[in-house]
This record gives structure tokens, sequence and C-alpha cells, in this order.
């Protein structure tokens, strides 16, 4: 008779390490610095024991609480932390060195402490990070004026995020959006967080689909200053701007990576194509060539291909160009109305909006190569207009989901979807970039 | 009245009618004398039907039978009207993306100018500009409000 124990138990083993498999952790290490960079398979937070920052003085004491809070709201945005206070055996009560043990006893795996200090009257902020080994990873000065204490919590919380995961953040990035709030559409810039908006345009007139190129230089977007849709484009740091006006519509500018050129559609020669501009608005070269719409282009990061929406098989859908040889293929065929595209700043997914049976729009994410089809809201109405943070790992979009619309973001794997900010009137087509 | 000579029946109804007018006798109406023929007018332009918006379904620019039927009037006003220019404003309605629609509604306006083209207006005389879905004639959130904002305006220059 068969012993059938034996293949129980390998079958059994074989499971038990198929489960352990997800949770290794993977550990990479860095010669140059000696940090480790500790990333969890899967979507766990890091978890962190934030001390409060030591201070001495009153002024001091009032630096430490605002950069605590900034420290605190920066990494909470990121929505990659689980954040703790320290237990209250954080130090040792002999001696004030930190108690290791402490850290772990509470499952957390970093511990971030530091002072405020005043030096020549102006703030200056002590960190150090270190693991649960008490291996120091992280030893660092941040100075400025105390009207900058935003800016340095900020430059911490970004070494913190590139020192944790190896990837640049959010922190110091802008979002320029369009917004009616003075009874005109017209745009506007925040910071990553939804804070200090500024208005950019006063048109009194239509401004739309705000656009900034990679390197933080210019902003691209549509005017009907003239009366006819005008493309504007602005030199950020010389504030000069250029417009580029022809007949038909001149809309929906997306930036070349690479270069200073921006694609936009123009109806010149009868039909609505796409064409690369350069910064001083003198027309490039046309890159489309097809009856029907052609719009809303945006790039691979290399610069080399280009995704963008066309109705030249009937319906509007996604295709994809390769901009040297002129080869077009259709990225989406689920559906019946595929729009606003946008390429991931590590080039191997494209979010784009698609209005479902039901009138329902939703945001839905693809592979670059057209595979791992993904939505990523539902049931709420219209959900549209998605675009990725500069370092990929949150995505800013628009949403009516609570009655008008309004900005909302949300990580991007989809989850954590919360509004972005509070603002009289319609907030949208949102465009999130660095700015120089 | 089965035995009356039915050649004498047909003569029932002309006699009453002579009777009812002989009867009506009592009140006379005069007809008043004809008012004097007005002074010649100076000469007018023929009265023609203003121009009007012409419609769309939704995402398709299309000119669909009632459409093409508005434009023949909108022809007919700019053929009596040859000094005056127009601008073909394209409108969506909301949903959908605006970005798409501002192509869209430049669709639509090019679709009715290539119509009053072929009916003998001369090109320059016709602008096109698209508003997308930035203009609703009707800002109602259903397809009521809806089927107003699918369209093309004029307006004179």
């Amino acid at each position: 008779m068969r012993n059938t124990r034996i293949p129980i138990v390998r079958t059994i083993i074989a499971l038990c390490c198929m489960l352990m498999l997800p949770l290794m952790l993977r550990a990479e290490e860095v010669k140059e610095k000696e940090y480790i960079v500790i990333r969890k398979q899967g979507t766990e937070r890091i978890s962190i024991v934030l001390d409060k920052s030591a201070a001495k003085g009153d002024r001091e004491s009032e630096w430490a609480r605002s950069l605590d809070a900034t420290i605190k709201g920066g990494l909470d945005f990121t929505g990659l932390f689980n954040l703790m206070a320290a237990p209250g055996n954080i130090r040792n009560a002999q001696d004030g060195t930190i108690n290791f043990g402490a850290i772990s006893s509470v499952g957390s795996d970093i511990y971030v402490t530091g002072a405020v200090s005043k030096k020549s009257g102006e703030p200056n902020l002590d960190m150090q990070v270190y693991d649960i080994t008490g291996k120091q990873l992280l030893n660092r000065k941040y100075t400025g004026t105390d009207k900058q204490l935003r800016e340095i919590g900020l430059r911490f919380c970004s070494d913190l995020i590139e020192l944790l995961t190896g990837k640049k953040s959010v922190f110091g990035t802008k979002i320029v959006f369009v917004s009616n709030r003075t009874g005109f559409k017209e745009i506007y810039m925040c910071d990553f967080d939804g804070q200090n908006i500024e208005q950019i345009t006063s048109s009194r007139s239509i401004s739309l689909t705000p656009a900034v190129s990679q390197d933080g230089k210019y902003l691209a977007w549509t005017d009907y200053t003239s009366g006819r849709p005008d493309l504007y484009i602005k030199n950020l740091s010389t504030k000069t701007t250029a417009a580029l006006r022809k007949p038909g519509v001149c809309i929906d500018p997306g930036w070349l990576p690479g270069k200073d050129e921006c694609a936009t559609t123009l109806s010149i020669d009868g039909d609505q194509e796409i064409y690369l501009v350069k910064a001083d608005g003198t027309l490039s070269r046309r890159l489309t060539k097809s009856r029907g719409i052609d719009v809303s282009p945006t790039f691979s990061p290399e610069g080399s291909r280009m995704a963008f929406v066309s109705t030249r098989e009937g319906k509007p859908h996604i295709f994809i160009q390769d901009l040297k040889t002129g080869n077009v293929h259709r990225l989406t065929f689920s559906g019946n109305y595929n729009t606003q595209p946008a390429w991931s700043p590590a080039g191997d997914k494209i979010l784009y909006s698609s209005m479902q049976k039901n009138g329902e729009i939703n945001i839905f994410m693809i592979n670059a190569d057209g595979s791992g089809l993904l939505q990523l809201t539902s049931g709420t109405k219209a959900n549209e207009y998605p675009s990725w943070s500069p370092d990929g790992s949150m995505i800013v979009f628009t949403s009516n989901r609570q009655g008008r619309r309004k900005l909302f973001v949300m990580n991007a794997d989809g989850t954590n979807q919360r509004a972005l900010l509070q603002m009289d009137g319609e907030q949208q087509q949102p465009s999130w970039s660095i700015i120089r | 009245m089965t035995n009356v000579n039915p050649k004498a029946r047909f003569l029932y109804i002309p006699a009453l009618l002579l009777l009812g007018a002989c009867c009506c006798d009592k009140e006379v109406v005069t007809t008043p004398p004809p008012p004097p023929p007005p002074p010649p007018a100076a000469p007018v332009a023929a009265v023609v039907a203003p121009m009007s918006d012409v419609f769309f379904d939704f995402d398709r620019s299309e000119l669909t039978a009632s459409t093409q039927s508005q434009l023949k009037t909108n022809a007919a006003w700019l053929s009596a009207n040859a000094k005056k220019s127009v601008i073909l404003e394209g409108h969506c309605d909301e949903r959908g993306t605006n970005e798409y629609n501002m192509a869209l509604g430049e669709r639509r306006a090019q679709s009715a100018k290539e119509y009053l083209v072929n009916l003998g207006i001369n090109p320059s005389r016709l602008k096109t500009v698209s508003f997308g879905e930035e203009k609703p004639f009707d800002p109602g959130h259903n397809e009521e409000a809806w089927a107003k904002n699918r369209r093309v305006h004029f307006v004179e220059e």
C-alpha cells in the first residue's frame, strides 16, 4: 500500500515556502553612503518612531513645534509610513542614550530624532535617523531663515524618503491647475500638499490645460483672451510669454522631455493633428497624420514615444506613436471612450480616463505594453485628468464625487484617495511637476 | 316623406338656403369702402428667417437631417445679407473630457461651414472657433440640457 503521508508533508512544506515568499525583506546596500534601503514587498508601510525635536528657549521651542508639524505632515502625506510618537522609555533614564529596545517593542523599524537651536538668530535643525540595531543612518544639519521653516522641514522629509526608499519624493514639487474661483477659469499653482495656492493668470477669459515642462522651466496653456484658443508658453524664470496663434485650435499641450518643445493639437491643415512647437512659440514639426481627432499628447520619459488620443478607428482610444519611425499602434481596446493619457515618470505605465456605459468616468492604469489593465477609481460619477507626481509615487486627479469638481490625490496603486485642497469654485485639469 | 317626388327632393336644400337668405335680409351689412392704396414703400430686402443654432448627436460632428435643413435657412440669410460675415462657434455638452471636446467642437463648426460653402456661401465669410464644453447654453445636468449644448452657434461679426 502506498504511504500517503510523505506526499502530504512535501505539499505542506511547499505551501509554507510559497506563503513565506511575500514576507521576505529585500535589503540593498549602497556602498558609498553606508545606509540600508529597506523596502518591504507588498503595500506595507514603513513604521517610524518620530520623536519630538528637543529645544531650549521660547523661540527655539516655537521653531521646533513648527518643524515637527511640517515633518509629520509631510511624511504622512506620502502614505508610505506608519508614524508613531516616541514611547515613554525611549531614553535610558541614567545617561539619556537611546533605548533601541523600546523602538522595536512598538513594532517600528526606524527612529527619527532631532534638535532645534538658534545660530546667529536663525533656526538650526539637527536630525538623526537610526535603525533598530542602533546604526545611525543619517546625521544632517539644516539651516535657513525663520521664514523658511517649511522648506527646512520638507528638505529633511525628502532626504528621509530617499534614504529609506532610494527614490525622489514629492516634497518641493508643485501642482498647476485650473480654477473658476474668480468667476473666470484661471491657472493656479500650489505646493504638493495643496498649500500656498498662487494665482498665475488673470486673463478674465478662459485659461485651460496648464502643463509644466519636466525640467520645470516652462508653463504652457490654452488661453481665450483673443476670443479663440491660443497657446501661451511662459518662461518661469524670465517671466516672458510667447504665444502661438493659428486659425483653428491650439490646445492641450504636452511637453517633450529633454527638449524645449511641447506637442499640441492644431487644425491649421484642416484636421485636428498633433504638432511639435518650440518654447518660443514657433512651429517645429507635424507628428500625426490621420483623419479625425488627434489630441492630448504625453511622452515616455526618454522622449522616444508619444501616447495620445485618436478617433482614427472610430471611437476615441489611446494610441502610441514611435517618434523615430512614425509607427502607430493602438494601446486601449477596452471601453468606448478613452482619453487623457498620462505616461508614468518611470516609463512603465500609462494612466487614462475612460467613460463607461453608465456615464461614469473612471481612471485606469495600463502597462505601456498594453498588459495589466487596472481600474483605480469607481462608483463616484466622474474621476478624470490623472497626472503623475514627478517621482511616480502619487497621482493627482479631478473628481466630482463630493458634488463640485475638486482636486484629489491617491497613491500610485489607487489607495488613500482624498481631497487635496479647499478652495472656492471648481478645480480641475491638474498637472504635477517640479518648478525651477 | 316617402312618397315625395324624388325630383323635387334636390330642391329642398336650395329652397332652405333661399329662405335663410331672405330671413337674414333684416340686417344689412354694408361693406365699408376699400381703404386707399398704401403709398409705395421704400424697397426692402426679402424677409428671410434669421440664423439659428444647429444641433448634433453625442460625440458626433455629422449633420443630421434637421441640422441640414436649418443650415439651408441660415444659408438663405447669408445670401440675403451678402455683406455680413459670421463666426460659427462649435460647442459640446459637459460629458466627456474638456480637451477632446475642444477638438469635437471645432469639428462641428467645420462640418457646418463645409455645408454652407457647398451651398455657395463664400468661405471667407465664415470663421470657426471651438469652445468645447466651456460655454454651455443650458447649465443643467440632464439629457434635455445636454442636447441644447451640442450645437453650432452663429454670431454676426
